[in-house]
């Protein structure tokens, strides 16, 4: 019971009383990320130029008819630039794609469509994934554009107006039944952003202020391992990054309406590993510095950068490739995709499950190296 | 083995700085070893790698025979440190820190409990063991950092300016303490700028300067061997009377 993971608890719980006691920083933790979900929920969503966003076609209708629209349909999405469109041999496939956030919108054209097409009108399934408010409505517009022209082509080949005969007809459906408040796609990428920030500037403050009031000298004193020292505090953010996080869904709820629609506890093993992760890339940053300021000042320039990289604000897919390479070396976007796939989208294990893993690794090869790495700093 | 700290050429770089230079000295169990310094002389410093928080740039040193960097976990059963900032969290009050550290020296709960008890009746603090410390007045913390020095029973007490700061009833307590603790048979390494305090208590007393101990022996030996009655003109016959105005790399604070 004496053991290293007693000596974490003990740690842990002593910052976690700490940090209990002091109001302030309580009450700061949880009005913050609340403060800027508002905010935002207001300022966005704003149209900007969005370009080659990926979209999926699946074709069960091998006749020439359907052939031949989609063909013009594929001419068309790509030659505006608005669309890259890649084509998926299964309906299931390109959903999965979707909720990966690959393509961002599956048009399925079903089986019969060139025969409906040849008879009247016909109908082309599109999926839409709502995570992006901005990106939907480009999305939804666009490929309605697309539909458009390719049926005023189609009237002109017939011969006949428009919408009589021979005409598509586009049913747009979301990911999720029911309409989705703009702000219910941004809530998950904000809870989990902040959750992770207070985790970070928790951490840093845990430890540079430790190491500067001098109290770090005395646990260094005890015979406790350095694993329990930096896993209890470690641990203690987690714990206390869940508490807000699981507040701000709560208030997130209640006063801006946003629904969870998958499993709760899936979530929480995304935020917890999400914040691991972070906290200990944290513990490498700012073990080279021994002052509070500057440990701040670390995480701060960690953690801006990759805020607006990550997926929160903006598609991740959108990048241009070697800032998306940048977002990918980093934890943030994984916890932002799994969270919201979870949150919105009912994703179960099986969708997020490279989030979770790479989460996981991360948090492993972080602490790992981050261990020895605060032995030898502290002990200099 | 009649000594508690036998220490062999330790030494201290912080990148280009020696701040402890090659030392050597033998502390012998149950003495108040006094150990004094103009500001930056590397006392602070010394003890530090003692307590095995800061890991010797060379040479070596024990602490009742354990090895401070091969046996570190042995060493720091061993030792109570008060250092020059206090080691106590202020939004926690005088038992939830006491416990703290006791759990992490891996005091049985119960055990815990007495210890704690008669720590708190012992430094006077029994009346606020429920405050947060950080409404406590700068004799109150040091009262409870002693305390928690000594929550893990250890033979050997490394006291860094603990009266520093202090109002001259705290003072007497302190220094009346660390008579105590000697007569219990404890070992005590005292460090301080007070000169009187030293003549008082210490009974082998080293005087260290920029990094190196200059003179060291039982406190009535110096005092003869420099022809003088106080230890003040013996650190100041050794150490100079020109004011020390160089320029530390580091900011210093103390408490909160
Ligand atoms: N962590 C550190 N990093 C860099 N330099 C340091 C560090 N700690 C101490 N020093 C430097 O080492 C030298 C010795 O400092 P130390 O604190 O040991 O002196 P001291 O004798 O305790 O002084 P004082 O009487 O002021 O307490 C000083 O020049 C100080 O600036
Ligand atoms: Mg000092």
């Amino acid at each position: 019971m004496k053991g290293p993971l007693y000596h974490l608890y003990v740690i842990m719980k002593k910052d976690l009383t700490e940090f209990y006691r002091v109001r302030a920083r309580l009450v700061s933790m949880i009005l913050l990320p609340i403060l800027l979900m508002l905010l935002f929920g207001y300022m966005f969503p704003s149209n900007g130029t969005i370009t080659h966003i990926p979209i999926a076609i699946v074709n069960q209708d091998q006749s020439t008819g359907a052939i031949n629209v989609i063909n013009s349909f594929i001419y068309t999405a790509e030659s505006s630039g608005t669309f890259n469109v890649i084509t998926y041999s299964s309906l299931s496939q390109a959903e999965q794609a979707l909720l990966e956030g690959k393509v961002y919108a599956v048009v399925i054209f079903r089986q019969g469509f060139g025969q409906e097409l040849s008879t009247g009108s016909a109908t082309v399934q599109v999926i839409v994934d709502q995570m992006n408010p901005t990106l939907d409505q480009i999305v939804t517009a666009g490929i309605q554009q697309i539909f458009s022209q390719l049926n005023v082509q189609l009237s002109i080949a017939h011969g006949f107006p428009a919408s009589s005969f021979g005409t598509i007809l586009v049913n747009f459906q979301g990911l999720i039944p029911g309409a989705l408040s703009s702000f219910e796609f941004l809530a998950p990428g904000f809870i989990a952003m902040s959750v992770v920030m207070g985790g970070l500037a928790g951490l840093a403050m845990a430890f540079s202020r430790e190491r500067e009031l001098g109290t770090m000298d005395g646990i260094l004193m005890t015979p406790v391992s350095r694993f329990s020292i930096v896993m209890g505090k470690a641990m203690a953010q987690a714990i206390r990054g869940i508490i807000s996080g699981i507040i701000i869904v709560i208030l997130s709820i209640l006063l801006f309406g946003v629904k969870i629609y998958g499993n709760v506890f899936l979530m929480a093993i995304i935020l917890l590993l999400g914040i691991l992760a972070f906290t200990g890339l944290g513990i490498i940053a700012t073990s080279f510095v021994s002052d509070q300021e500057s440990a701040q000042m670390i995480m701060l320039m960690l953690e801006m950068p990759m805020i607006f990289i990550s997926g929160i604000f903006y598609p991740v897919l959108q990048l241009p490739w070697w800032l998306r390479d940048i977002a990918y070396m980093f934890p943030l976007v994984y916890t932002v995709t799994g969270f919201r796939s979870v949150m919105v989208m009912n994703a179960p294990l099986s969708a997020v499950w490279n989030d979770v893993l790479v989460l996981l690794i991360y948090s492993i090869v972080t602490f790992a190296i981050a261990i020895p790495l605060f032995q030898r700093m502290v002990t200099k | 083995m009649s000594y508690a700290v036998e220490a062999e050429n330790l030494t201290k770089y912080f990148g280009n700085l020696i701040a402890v230079d090659s030392v050597s000295f033998k502390v012998k169990k149950g003495e108040i070893f006094g150990l004094v310094g103009p500001n930056g002389a590397g006392k602070s410093t010394l003890i530090r790698m003692i307590c095995t928080v800061l890991r010797p740039s060379a040479g070596k040193a024990l602490v009742e025979g354990y090895d401070i960097i091969r046996q570190p976990q042995e060493v720091r059963k061993l030792i109570g440190v008060v250092q020059e900032k206090l080691i106590l969290y202020a939004p926690l009050t005088p038992v939830e820190n006491l416990e703290f550290f006791g759990k992490l020296y891996g005091l049985d709960s119960k055990v815990l409990k007495e210890r704690i008890a008669e720590l708190l009746e012992e430094v006077k603090l029994s009346a606020v063991k429920d405050k947060p410390v950080g409404t406590f007045s700068t004799g109150m913390r040091q009262r409870l950092n002693i305390a928690r020095a000594l929550l893990h029973d250890p033979k050997l007490v490394i006291l860094d300016e603990p009266t520093n700061g202090l109002d001259p009833q705290s003072v007497r307590w302190v220094r009346d303490y660390i008579v105590n603790l000697k007569n219990r048979g404890l070992t005590v390494i005292l460090t301080s700028h007070d000169m009187y305090e030293i003549d008082e208590l210490a009974d082998t007393v080293a005087i260290m300067d920029k990094g190196k101990i200059l003179e060291i022996g039982k406190k009535e030996d110096l005092k003869r061997k420099y022809g003088a009655t106080k230890i003040e003109d013996v650190f100041l016959e050794l150490t100079g009377r020109d004011l020390r105005d160089e320029i530390s790399g580091r900011l210093r604070r103390r408490g909160w």
